[in-house]
């Protein structure tokens, strides 16, 4: 309850700041509210809410089990949610379920394709299931192939590509209806290093012209192609925000190193606390870690000098969404202390 | 409904790519021309016994009644809900219904395709100028449609509640026969009563007197139309509850 609480309530302050909330007059294209999800005793979604505007690529981050999946599924209307409320370009997902269904593309992790069936004759499936004409499709279907990159193989049987090309195909197949929202779950999970690049890259295209919702369990996938992360751990909303608004309001790990040759001055500890902007001072390792949220860097180099120390090392290091995303899937965060219920 | 359409050639396409269908259809079809050819060459040349015979009278039509709906339905839910195909479905703009319908069509129609030998028997027959009895013949195909449509949504519903084809196929094998065999089993037991309420759905006598004569009885059309429709509700109903688990 702990971390989640106060990790929010930073992020409140955050997006209070961040552009997204300045460009007000863009529609909502995704409203996520109060969302949970139980399997049996089992909290998958715990009280999930946010939104998601027209046109951006989010990425949805979190350790396995996190209830990325299940948000995902209950987003394209695969799962009812056990309360709470969701909608798609102003359909609600659980109600006007069919609609809500026109207007994404969903790949679901699996990238679930007919086996037995030619690439082309996939794609003509899908095409028929969300109404294309005959045109539309004979115009549509290469357009999408050659998009993904598998146009050569569009007469090949889809049990017999490899999973590289199945996951293209896939989002061929969610592609071709041409959805306004496409929510793609892990889309690069069990390629090789070549093809995750390929797919990235495919994605960043592809945020260019729509909204995209896209999760995975590996964070340097999301930072390369997503503004805004939304962290997810134990089915709760951890953080939500732009790369660099969540590492600086969750960024208690930013920190100006300084290192002294020799022995410590005596009060050395004090007139550095004493600096502006510095949270809290730490001694270690023959020197100080000063917790601040910006570049203190200029400060403390006036105070060494001033004071005459002789310097080893000064240096920024600023928190990164790796720590910052291991510090949440860990739990290792200093303010996660179970509150008594 | 156009859904329904789509999933519809969707799935009888896929039936003929895979070698399953064929199979089956190879099977079945050696045995009851064989059969029919048995029958005419036993009873002498009969052809209205004969054709009888392939058409409902002989316990082999019952036996393959009985194997192959199930065979063709039991991937058709089970099979994709494991591989997530379910998914892909029902995210897709049809309903539920219109998935279930169109799995159902397909697989009647596969069985459609397959009783139509028993036309094709009375129109070699009729060209080689000995023509047989229509009214049962047609009648019978009718019959026929209608039983199969019955055990494939029995089928489809056993495919939708379990995972796993074979247990599916199992299942709707046991259900399917258990229907057949109600009157036989009450039979064993002394209530007059139960005994009159079963005889209202003994499919066999209804099949025997009134498709295989070539009456239709509006009666025995309802009773095999209601229950089709019993089941492939209940299918429906056991996929939208796949959402929910």
């Amino acid at each position: 309850m702990g971390t989640t609480f106060a990790l929010r309530t930073a992020l409140d302050g955050a997006r209070s700041l961040s552009p997204a909330s300045l460009t007000v007059t863009l529609p909502r294209v995704i409203t996520a509210s109060h969302l949970s999800r139980r399997f049996g005793p089992v909290v998958a979604v715990d009280d999930l809410s946010f939104e998601i505007e027209k046109g951006e690529v989010v990425g949805f981050l979190g350790p396995n089990g996190a209830g990325k999946t299940t948000t995902l599924r209950i987003l394209a209307g695969f799962l009812p949610a056990t309360s709470g409320s969701a909608s798609i370009a102003g359909h609600d997902v659980l109600t006007d379920s069919l609609e809500v269904r026109r207007h994404i593309g969903y790949l679901a992790e699996t990238v679930p394709l007919y086996a037995e069936h030619r690439v082309d004759e996939m794609l003509e499936f899908q095409g028929r299931l969300h109404g294309l004409s005959r045109a539309e499709r004979k115009r549509r279907i290469p357009e999408v192939l050659e998009r993904v990159g598998v146009l050569d193989r569009r007469r090949q049987l889809v049990g017999h590509l490899s999973r590289g090309l199945r996951q293209r195909v896939g989002l061929a197949t969610a592609l071709l209806p041409d959805p306004e929202v496409l929510i793609l779950d892990e889309p690069t999970s069990g390629l090789d290093p070549l093809q995750r690049i390929g797919v990235r890259k495919l994605i960043e295209d592809l945020g260019a012209e729509r909204t995209v919702l896209v999760s995975s369990h590996i964070l340097p996938e999301i930072e390369a192609v997503c503004p805004r992360v939304i962290i997810l751990n134990q089915g709760r909303l951890a953080a939500d925000g732009t790369h660099d608004e969540l590492v600086r309001t969750l960024g208690h790990a930013s920190f100006v190193r300084l290192e002294l040759t020799g022995a410590v001055p005596p009060g050395s500890l004090a007139k550095l606390a004493a600096l502006d902007g510095v949270d809290d001072v730490t001694e270690n390792a023959g020197g100080f870690d000063l917790r601040c949220d910006s570049d203190l860097r200029d400060a403390v180099g006036a105070v060494v000098q001033r004071e005459g120390w002789p310097v080893r090392e000064l240096s920024w290091k600023q928190a990164t969404l790796e720590e910052l995303f291991a510090r949440i899937a860990l739990q290792l965060d200093e303010t996660h202390t179970e509150a008594p219920a | 409904m156009k859904g329904a359409l789509t999933i519809y050639r969707r799935e009888l396409a896929g039936l003929f790519v895979a070698p399953l269908a064929w199979i089956l259809l190879t099977i079945a079809l050696t045995l009851s021309g064989w059969l029919f050819v048995t029958m005419l060459k036993e009873t002498g040349g009969d052809i209205v016994a004969a054709t009888r015979f392939v058409g409902g009278q002989g316990i082999t039509y019952w036996a393959v009644m009985i194997f192959l709906p199930p065979l063709l339905t039991m991937r058709m839910i089970s099979e994709e809900s494991k591989n997530g195909l379910l998914e892909f479905l029902l995210t897709s703009p049809v309903s539920d219904t219109a998935v279930v319908v169109g799995k159902f069509l397909a697989a009647l129609s596969f069985m459609g395709l397959f009783w139509s030998s028993n036309l094709i028997y009375a129109g070699a027959l009729t060209g080689l100028g000995s023509p047989p009895d229509w009214p049962p013949v047609l009648g019978g195909y009718l019959g026929a449609l209608l039983v199969s449509g019955l055990f494939c949504s029995i089928g489809l519903f056993a495919s939708s509640v379990t995972s796993t084809p074979i247990l599916a196929a199992f299942g709707s094998m046991v259900g399917s026969l258990l229907i057949l065999l109600l009157p036989n089993l009450v039979g064993l037991v002394d209530w007059p009563w139960l005994t009159e309420e079963i005889a209202a759905v003994d499919v066999m006598s209804h099949f025997h007197r009134s498709f295989l004569v070539g009456v239709l009885d509006t009666k025995v059309v309802v009773f095999f139309l209601a229950g089709t429709l019993l089941f492939l509700f209940l299918a429906s109903r056991a996929v939208e509850a796949k959402r929910w688990r």
